[in-house]
């Protein structure tokens, strides 16, 4: 009798053992799908809003088509300290559909175990500025994120400078100047921070006229024969300006960008024979171009305008510091917005 | 000594452990496990949104200036602190939601030296008692005093603590 119970009770606990432990398998068929999408939603948007993605230095989003499967993770945060600010350079490269495919945003973005169907949409001021994705269907996962976007700096030269920045025995070259140990100075938050090396640098040069030299009477322009870019490293011994090897000659909007007065095709930084500069010059330096230059925090890039005639047709002459002095550079406020994810 | 009769104890033994095992494996494989109504899912949307408003409003669009936050605070703005709040939260990229709030401020109070608390905005008319809300909260410092309230301590930078009942009408 007791060696029977004995039997009886030992397979019963052994199989109440397996049970036990199969529970958890039984459980998770219990999951339902919509919690299942927000929570994918949910996730995909604290990476987008909360992770400045990776690589950080370079940024992820100046890795080009042939550089694309360097990018492990999209975030579109200025830092991680900075959570919910945006850094415009990210959502532009983020919502741009012809670099990344759907794969793309569900490996880098979405991080799901199925190919997910998603929807992300960046909205601000009540209008819709940016979106990728499909047709949202009944019963997506949502999420929406408050968020701040930050914009990159703008140098616009214009005629008010002109007193400053001209002189009669001008050597005909002007300098816009970027010492990096002050704007990246630790004190100045990443959300305010100028940093040539995640923002494209903008220079703008408008009201030319007022910088030509009216001596002459029937000047109306002046030639540009170059844009350059020179460094220095004051912490090294003899520190001097060097001119920066790069292709000058060469057109490529991933680097650069110069437009010369109304003209809506780019120029090279070296155009032949120069170009005649009557009303303005828009140079937009990208921070892909700004990471081949090798510079550090206590680097000074020049970015030297040269102009060539003779007899000398505009007196612009001086240096230009783009720096935080509102004067200076036009620093855009953060701009709030909406970001939007669905996911099913 | 075994005979038919313990032969018979043992199948029997053996049968009412497989039935017994049958038994718990059936009721554990169709037991139903109720999450409460995945409400906690909208609510989480709710805190998080909430969340990252409060944190928007305190935070400056330039550098160096107040943020909106501690502005409407310190002005006792009841109406630009509901403005703002309401147009942040209410944002999407097609339609508007629908959400409604109340705010209350905490600070202690130096003269008594308790905590009390006021009222930065009441709740509207949407405003049952039985909504399902939810509450975002953020610490701040002040530098100045909000106007009409009485007892904080002047001489020094201070916190206080917004609180924020968010809901869908």
């Amino acid at each position: 009798m007791s060696l029977d119970f004995l039997a009886g009770f030992t397979i019963f606990m052994l199989a109440l053992i397996m049970v036990v432990s199969m529970v958890p398998g039984l459980l998770a068929g219990l999951e339902s799908s919509g919690i299942d999408y927000d929570a994918v939603a949910y996730r995909t948007g604290v990476i987008l809003v909360e992770d400045p993605g990776w690589p950080v230095y370079p940024p992820w989003e100046m890795n080009d088509l042939a550089h694309k499967g360097e990018i492990e993770r999209i975030g579109l945060a200025v830092s991680k300290e900075t959570p919910n600010i945006l850094l415009s350079t990210k959502v532009d490269a983020f919502f741009n559909d012809s670099f990344f495919d759907r794969d793309d945003y569900r490996r880098l973005a979405i991080f799901g175990d199925i190919p997910y169907s998603y929807n992300f949409s960046l909205s601000s001021g009540g209008a819709l500025i940016e979106q990728t994705g499909d047709l949202l269907p009944p019963g997506y996962g949502y999420i929406r994120r408050v968020v701040k976007i930050k914009e990159p700096a703008v140098a616009v030269i214009n005629g008010s400078f002109a007193p400053q920045y001209t002189a009669a025995s001008s050597n005909q070259e002007f300098i816009v100047r970027l010492d990096f140990g002050q704007l990246l100075d630790p004190t100045i938050g990443p959300a305010y921070r100028i940093d040539p090396r995640t923002e494209p640098v903008n220079v703008t040069i408008t009201d030319f006229g007022e910088y030509l030299n009216m001596t002459e009477p029937s000047v109306t322009n002046a030639t540009l024969k170059s844009v350059t870019f020179w460094k220095m490293d004051p912490t090294r011994p003899i520190p001097q300006f060097t001119r920066i090897p790069f292709a000058y000659n060469i057109i490529d909007s991933n680097l650069y960008t110069l437009y010369i007065g109304g003209n809506q095709n780019p120029y090279s930084l070296r155009p032949d024979g120069g170009v005649e500069v009557s009303d303005n010059i828009s140079l937009v330096l990208k921070p892909a171009a700004t990471s081949l230059f090798t510079l550090d925090q206590n680097s000074i890039l020049d970015i030297r305008f040269n102009f060539d005639d003779d007899p000398s047709r505009t007196n612009i002459t001086g240096i230009h510091h783009y720096d935080y002095n509102q004067t200076n550079v036009t620093r855009p406020d953060l701009k709030p917005g909406v970001l939007e994810v669905a996911v099913w | 000594m075994v005979n038919d009769s313990g032969q018979l104890y043992t199948m029997e033994g053996v049968a009412a452990g497989v039935i017994m095992l049958l038994t718990a494996y059936i009721v554990i494989s169709t037991t139903s496990i109720y999450t409460p109504g995945d409400t906690h899912i909208p609510d989480m949307q709710l805190e998080q949104l909430g969340s990252d408003v409060l944190a928007m409003m305190d935070t400056p669009d330039t550098n160096g200036v107040k943020s909106d936050l501690e502005k409407f605070v310190v002005g006792d703005d009841s109406a630009g602190f509901e403005g703002m709040f309401l147009g942040y939260c209410n944002a999407k990229a097609i339609g508007a939601d629908n959400l409604h709030m109340s705010a209350n401020v905490t600070y202690r109070d130096a003269s008594s030296n308790e905590i009390r608390d006021y009222p930065l905005v009441g709740p509207d008319n949407t405003w049952t008692g039985r909504e399902s809300a939810v509450r975002v909260t953020r610490w701040m410092e002040l530098e100045g005093n909000p106007s009409g309230v009485s007892g904080m301590d002047p001489s020094r930078p201070r916190v206080v603590l917004v609180e924020v009942l968010l809901w869908r009408a």
